[in-house]
């Protein structure tokens, strides 16, 4: 089968397979771990004295609790449902992970401040310290994904991720973000890039990618039907990302374009909980999406930028113009339309659920729909989609050093899960995820295949339907012909 | 005024009105505040509305956690089905409400109301027993353990009044009155708050998630 697959592919694209243009994933995930190594010295130093960083991570607390996250932070009976499901804790059997532990100082906080008790509170508890926020460093960082399986438990609903996530946005305020994360929020605030990942780094790459993919990339159209978001993993480090958008985009014959003024699907506004960046980082591509008048903003395999953009609470996303998908969602709309037609994948195979868009944000159907277009035998993991355990490396916790046990440990229940699966390769579509499924992957010298959606589409894509093996031309055409 | 007297009388009464006045402060306080608007385009336009059934269906936790949380989930509810009954069923419980509101309704034989209290208690002690086998699960507070103190104490007192064990049957009986007004008036003040909180919890997670399309 793999032969005659061989045969199916392009001539340009075996060529490119012999001689490679961009490095493996393998060498991609080993740059950028050099990289993210350099993060902590670039981190800016605090600049407000101590006063003023207690007294900001307190009002931006007092700001930001609505009546939603009060009631959340009044439920907890400490019931420890929540604890079992946090991978973190199951990784380590320590109970400093268990979630309900990763509000208690947002908790004391609305007790003395907020609550309509305050008055009580104030009699028998003691005042928050400065210290108290660089002691929840870890549990509001390093050790919670906000992945929201514990809300999945929680006999009361209570959705600690979005807790932990105004935390962040304290810890902003408080000048405690973790170096790495701080360093690349100074980036995106000063500069508007991540890594270096600037406009001219996206026409070099689109230049290479023409020149020696022989693939053609719609750069900065003035009107496009669809509009294609990239994110600084493919600019720095993995081109075959953008390259394998690029084909899938030019087979499908979509109107398309990439914007040099919006292209960057990275937020760190929102993984640092910077409610300002995210916002900054949001607008220009709202922008150019309604400037180019597109119908479709596809948001590349960055899993958080599906909640920066999709999700974002303080965009009218029923008002634009345009709407926005993540790409797993447009290539399984593609797939349920009958408009993408691919090669069978060989083997049994299951996919990772990123936690931003499974349980917190919805997009479960569509990447299966997209593995059943390749007739692949599709095996679920024992807790999938929204019971989904997390890699260990979401919300930025690939990027710390100081997470890295969390995360190695964490991750081990990620194999378990895919062992126990039988499948002999995971597809996951969130470059964080993909790069901890690497770590993982070379780290405990395990030996599943990790594909990435887009990537893996690209490379199953049917050229020319008459050029395929008999046998394979009539599914093909059945397929179509199913379709009207 | 005798102990019993006291109970009967200022304590409770006093109690009550702590609860209620309690209560509604802390019920209001937060209720009122205003809520965070999620601008962002729900995935179907009536999926929103899907979320209030998080409500009932977290009355039970999915199939994915029951190693997790059978015991948890069955000593629970065995206790809070129990108290209830007990504070609810018994022939003296009554005529006190009856006292107070004049509502009255038919009794559960006596000894059904020392079972479903035996019952209530032995669950409390097997809920305070897992939580001190395991601490890290937990995570216990010193106020878990004061208030499954105060939660004890009217279940144990009333027991051993009805069951004329302990001091002299008036003396058991205004410590038992003494202990649930101990409960009524700690009550807003605690976790115990959860009686009405889980409801508004419970929709909002569901309300945020079925904007995303997930149900939870």
């Amino acid at each position: 089968m793999s032969i005659a697959n061989a045969t199916t592919t392009a001539p340009a694209a075996a060529t490119a397979a012999a001689t490679p243009i961009f490095p493996s994933f393998e060498q991609v995930y080993q740059g950028l771990a050099g990289q993210i190594g350099m993060l902590r010295q670039m981190a800016p130093k605090p600049t407000k004295t101590d006063e003023k960083r207690l007294q900001g991570a307190i009002d931006t607390l007092i700001e930001e609790t609505n009546a939603d996250e009060a009631v959340w932070l009044e439920s907890c009976i400490h019931c420890g449902q929540c604890t079992n499901a946090c991978h973190y804790f199951q990784a380590t059997g320590e109970a400093k992970y268990a979630p309900m532990r990763k509000m208690d100082l947002y908790r004391r906080v609305y007790q003395l401040e907020i609550s309509p008790m305050r008055w009580w509170h104030r009699l028998i508890m003691k005042p928050v310290k400065l210290q108290d926020f660089a002691d929840a460093s870890e549990l509001i960082y390093d050790s919670c994904s906000e992945c929201g399986r514990c809300t999945m438990v929680c006999p009361m609903g209570i959705d600690t991720a979005s807790l932990v996530h105004h935390m962040r946005s304290a810890m902003v305020a408080a000048e405690l973000v973790p170096p790495e994360l701080a360093a690349l929020r100074m980036e995106q605030k000063q500069m508007g890039t991540v890594f270096g990942s600037s406009p001219e780094a996206l026409k070099k790459l689109v230049e290479t990618i023409r020149e020696q993919a022989g693939v053609e990339i719609p750069l900065d159209k003035d009107q496009a039907e669809v509009m294609v978001l990239s994110s600084a993993v493919d600019l720095v480090a993995n081109g075959n990302g953008l390259l394998a958008t690029a084909k899938i985009m030019n087979h499908l014959g979509i109107d398309w374009t990439l914007r040099s003024d919006g292209f960057e699907s990275a937020n760190f506004g929102l993984l640092s909980g910077d409610m300002s960046l995210w916002k900054q980082q949001a607008d220009p591509i709202i922008a150019a999406a309604q400037k180019v008048g597109a119908k479709t903003l596809v948001i590349a395999e960055c899993g958080h930028a599906y909640p920066a953009l999709r999700w974002n609470p303080m965009v009218s996303g029923g008002e634009l113009p345009f709407e926005m998908m993540y790409m797993s969602e447009f290539l399984g709309k593609q797939a349920k339309a009958g408009k993408l037609h691919l090669t069978p994948f060989e083997g049994k195979v299951t996919f990772h659920d990123p936690c931003k868009t499974g349980r917190r944000g919805g997009a479960f159907d569509e990447p299966r729909a997209v593995l059943a277009e390749m007739d692949a035998d599709l095996v679920e993991m024992p807790a999938n989609k929204e019971y989904n355990w997390c890699c260990g490396g979401g919300a930025g916790i690939f990027l710390l050093e100081d997470a890295t046990r969390l995360r190695d440990e964490s991750f081990k229940i990620k194999m378990r899960e895919v062992n126990e699966s039988g499948a002999e390769s995971v597809v996951v579509s969130c470059a964080s995820c993909r790069l901890n499924f690497e770590s993982g992957r070379q780290k405990n010298h395990w030996d599943k295949k990790v594909h990435s959606l887009v990537e893996l589409v690209a490379d199953h894509l049917i050229d020319d339907p008459a050029s395929l093996p008999s046998s394979n031309r009539q599914a093909a055409g059945e397929a179509q012909g199913a379709r009207p | 005024m005798s102990l019993l007297e006291f109970a009967r009388g200022p304590a409770i009464h006093a109690a009550l009105i702590i609860m209620a006045a309690g209560i509604a402060l802390r019920l209001i306080g937060v209720l009122v505040l205003t809520r965070g608007a999620d601008l962002s385009r729900p995935r179907d336009a009536f999926g929103n509305f899907k979320g209030y059934r998080t409500v009932f269906s977290r009355a039970w936790p999915s199939g994915e956690f029951t190693t997790t949380t059978r015991y948890q989930t069955v000593v629970a509810y065995l206790f809070h089905i129990a108290t209830l009954l007990v504070v609810l069923g018994i022939v003296p419980h009554i005529e006190f409400i009856t006292s107070l509101t004049g509502l009255s309704w038919p009794a559960l034989p006596n000894f059904l109301g020392v079972a479903l209290g035996t019952l209530a208690l032995a669950s409390l002690l097997a809920l305070i027993g897992r939580r001190l086998a395991k601490p890290a699960v937990y995570n216990s507070t010193l106020g878990d353990y004061v208030t499954w103190v105060i939660v004890a104490l009217p279940l144990l007192t009333g027991l051993m009044a009805f069951a004329h064990v302990g001091p002299r049957y008036e003396t058991m009986l205004a410590l038992h009155i003494l202990s649930s007004a101990l409960l009524f008036a700690y009550m807003p003040f605690s976790k115990l708050m959860h009686a009405f909180w889980f409801i508004f919890s419970r929709a909002q997670s569901g309300l945020a998630y079925a904007h995303k399309g997930v149900r939870i």
